[in-house]
C-alpha cells in the first residue's frame, strides 16, 4: 500500500550528478576500543574527553594510511566538537575544514577534494557523551535551548528521541498491518552480527522472545529497539582517487552521494508522520543508484544509521529494497544477519556494536570492502549507507574495484 | 534550564496566554491564511512576518501515539500517553491523553483539545477521546 503523502519537495535534483562519483576515496580508518572505553565508563572513569577520543581514533587512522599527519590538509570534526581547537590539539594546520555530522563529513570531505581546496582530508569524530551524562530525553534534554521536537512539547509531556520513532512506528503499525515481531527482527540480527565482532560492546544473543518479552520504554518500542549510549572515537582518511591509488594497497571508493532534505512542519513531526520521510528516500534513491549505474539489487552490504531498530524497515521501503509495508515480510524472507541475502548493519550497528552516531558505519563499510570485517560479506563490491536524522536523508554508495 | 522550557521565540508567549485562558490560539498568517504551530517568525507557505492570533476549535483527529513506560519529566509519571493529533485548522498538535482512553485510540478518532494544570503552575492543552460529552456540556 501506499502512504498518502503529497510531493511536498521539488525533485530537480532528479538528474543525477555524477561530478563528485569516484573523486575521493577511503585511505585509512581507525576507531578507540570501544569495549574498553565503556568498560571503563561503567567503573566510573573518564579515560578522555572528546578530544581524546578523537586524537586516538586520527592517530590510528593515519598508521592505517600509512601517511604522516602533515600530508593532511583538511579537517573535519564531529558537531560535539570546537573545529578550532581540535585543530590545535590534534596539531593540524588545515588550509580547509569545518564541523558536521558523520555522513555529512564524508560529503564535505569530497567536496573539497573535488573544488581542490583540500587533497587529503582527516575526518575525526571522538564523544564523551555517556561520560559527560548527555541526555536525547526528559528536563536536561540536550538541545533544550532550541526548536527541537524532542524537547519543544516537553510541557504536554513528550520528550526523548525514542517517543518520536514510538509515534512514527505505532503509525506505521496501523496503516500497514506491520507487527512488533517484525521489528523486533532488527534487533535479533544485529545482536548475531555483533556476537561474532570482537570489537561490539553488546555481544550476548537475544531470540525474537527476549525481544518480545523485553521491557517498554516508548510503546510500541521495547529496550533493544534503542541504540545504547557510549564514548569512543572514529576517524578516517579521504584522498583525491588517484592519489588514493597510489599510497594504498585496496582505496575504497565514495562512488554517488546524495541528499534530500524534509522539514515542513517537522517540529510538529509531519515529515516522521505522513511522510515516513519516503519522498525524500526515493530523490536519494534516484540519485545515488544512477550516479552508480547501480540498484538495490546490486548492494552487497546496506548500512543504516540506526539510533533505533525502526530505521531499518523505513529505510528498505524507502530506497526500493521491497513495497511500503513489506519490509516485515522482506526481512524474513531474506535474512538481513549473518548468512542473509541483504546484510545489513553488519558490526552490530548502534543497537549493538556501538552508538559513534553514524561514524562506526562508515569504518565497517570500509572494513567489508577490504575484506577486513569480523564477519565478511563475500564478494562484497558495493555497499550503502543511508540517513534520515532530522529530515535530512542522505545516503553514500562505497564500492571497490 | 527550567524543568519545563516553554518560551524559546518572541512567539511563545501569545500561544502560552492563550493556554492560560483554556482557549487556545494558533497564529494564522493575515496573507495566505495558513495556520502554523509551533510559533514563528513568518510563514512557511508565504514567507510574510504579518499573523495574527485566532482562537482554535481545538478538534481534530488522531494520527498516532505512544506511551512512555520510563518516566522522563518529573511531571509525568510513567506510564504517559502522547497523542498525535492533525487539527482542522492543519498543524498537527501534539500532547498527552489520560490513561483510561488509550485503548479506545485508534488512527481516525475525532479528538479534542481540553485543559489542566501542569505541576509547576500553569495551564497546558491535552488531548482527549470524549468530543461528545463535551460538546453536551456547554
Amino acid at each position: 500500500m501506499n502512504y498518502p503523502y503529497p510531493m511536498s519537495i521539488h525533485d530537480s535534483a532528479e538528474a543525477a550528478d555524477h561530478t563528485i562519483s569516484n573523486v575521493a576515496a577511503v585511505i585509512g580508518i581507525g576507531q578507540t576500543d570501544w569495549v574498553a572505553d565503556h568498560k571503563s565508563v561503567r567503573e566510573g572513569k573518564k579515560p578522555f574527553d572528546s578530544y581524546g577520543y578523537g586524537a586516538t581514533a586520527f592517530k590510528r587512522a593515519l598508521d592505517d594510511a600509512g601517511i604522516s599527519r602533515s600530508e593532511i590538509d583538511g579537517l573535519v570534526v564531529g558537531h560535539n566538537a570546537s573545529f578550532e581547537r581540535a585543530g590545535e590539539v590534534y596539531g593540524v594546520n588545515a588550509r580547509w575544514g569545518g564541523q558536521a555530522d558523520a555522513v555529512q563529513s564524508v560529503v564535505t570531505a569530497v567536496m573539497a577534494i573535488k573544488s581542490g581546496l583540500a587533497k587529503v582530508v582527516a575526518v575525526v569524530y571522538g564523544h564523551d557523551q555517556r561520560s559527560a551524562k548527555v541526555q536525547y530525553g526528559g528536563p536536561e534534554a540536550s538541545g533544550g535551548d532550541r526548536h527541537l521536537s524532542y524537547v519543544y512539547h516537553a510541557p504536554m509531556g513528550l520528550t526523548s528521541q525514542g517517543a518520536l520513532y514510538g509515534l512514527m512506528y505505532r503509525r506505521h503499525m496501523e496503516l500497514t498491518g506491520a507487527t512488533e515481531w517484525d521489528l523486533g527482527q532488527v534487533s535479533v540480527a544485529q545482536r548475531q552480527w555483533a556476537s561474532r565482532n570482537p570489537r561490539a560492546i553488546l555481544r550476548k544473543l537475544i531470540t525474537i522472545d527476549d525481544y518480545l518479552a523485553s521491557d517498554y520504554i516508548a510503546e510500541p518500542l521495547h529496550l533493544y529497539d534503542y541504540c545504547m549510549v557510549n564514548d569512543g572515537g572514529v576517524a578516517l582518511i579521504i584522498s583525491e582517487t588517484s592519489h588514493a591509488r597510489c599510497r594504498h594497497k585496496r582505496p575504497v571508493t565514495i562512488r554517488a552521494i546524495g541528499r534530500a532534505d524534509l522539514h515542513e512542519q517537522s517540529a510538529t513531526l509531519k515529515p516522521r508522520l505522513i511522510d515516513f520521510y519516503h519522498p525524500a528516500h526515493r530523490l536519494v534513491a534516484n540519485q545515488v543508484y544512477n550516479a552508480a549505474g547501480i540498484g538495490p539489487k546490486d548492494i552487497d552490504a546496506f548500512y543504516v544509521y540506526d539510533s533505533f531498530s525502526c530505521h531499518i524497515p523505513f529505510a528498505l521501503e524507502g530506497f526500493g529494497f521491497c513495497g511500503v509495508g513489506e519490509s516485515g515480510r522482506f526481512i524474513a524472507e531474506m535474512g538481513i544477519g549473518p548468512g542473509g541475502r541483504l546484510p545489513i548493519n553488519t558490526s552490530g550497528g548502534q543497537l549493538s556494536e556501538s552508538n559513534m552516531q553514524g561514524w562506526s558505519h562508515q569504518l565497517e563499510a570500509v572494513r567489508q570492502l577490504r575484506g577486513e570485517a569480523a564477519t565478511p560479506v563475500l564478494n562484497c563490491r558495493h555497499v550503502q549507507y543511508v540517513s534520515d536524522v532530522v529530515g535530512k536523508v542522505f545516503s553514500i554508495i562505497y564500492g571497490v574495484d | 534550564m527550567s524543568t519545563s522550557p516553554r518560551f524559546y521565540s518572541p512567539y511563545d508567549e501569545s500561544f502560552w496566554s492563550s493556554v492560560s485562558d483554556d482557549a487556545a490560539s494558533m497564529q494564522r498568517c493575515s496573507d495566505c491564511e495558513q495556520h502554523r504551530y509551533p510559533p514563528s517568525a513568518c510563514c512557511p507557505n508565504c514567507l510574510s512576518t504579518n499573523a495574527t492570533w485566532e482562537k482554535i476549535s481545538g478538534i481534530g483527529h488522531v494520527l498516532s501515539w505512544t506511551t512512555l513506560h520510563k518516566q522522563y519529566l518529573p511531571a509525568y509519571p510513567a506510564p504517559t500517553t502522547i497523542v498525535a493529533a492533525r487539527l482542522e485548522e492543519g498543524p498537527i498538535f501534539l500532547s498527552n491523553i489520560d490513561g483510561k482512553e488509550v485503548n479506545a485510540l485508534k488512527i481516525g478518532a475525532p479528538v479534542k483539545i481540553i485543559y489542566g494544570d501542569h505541576p509547576d503552575g500553569y495551564r497546558i492543552p491535552r488531548l482527549t477521546l470524549n468530543c461528545t460529552s463535551i460538546e453536551a456540556k456547554r
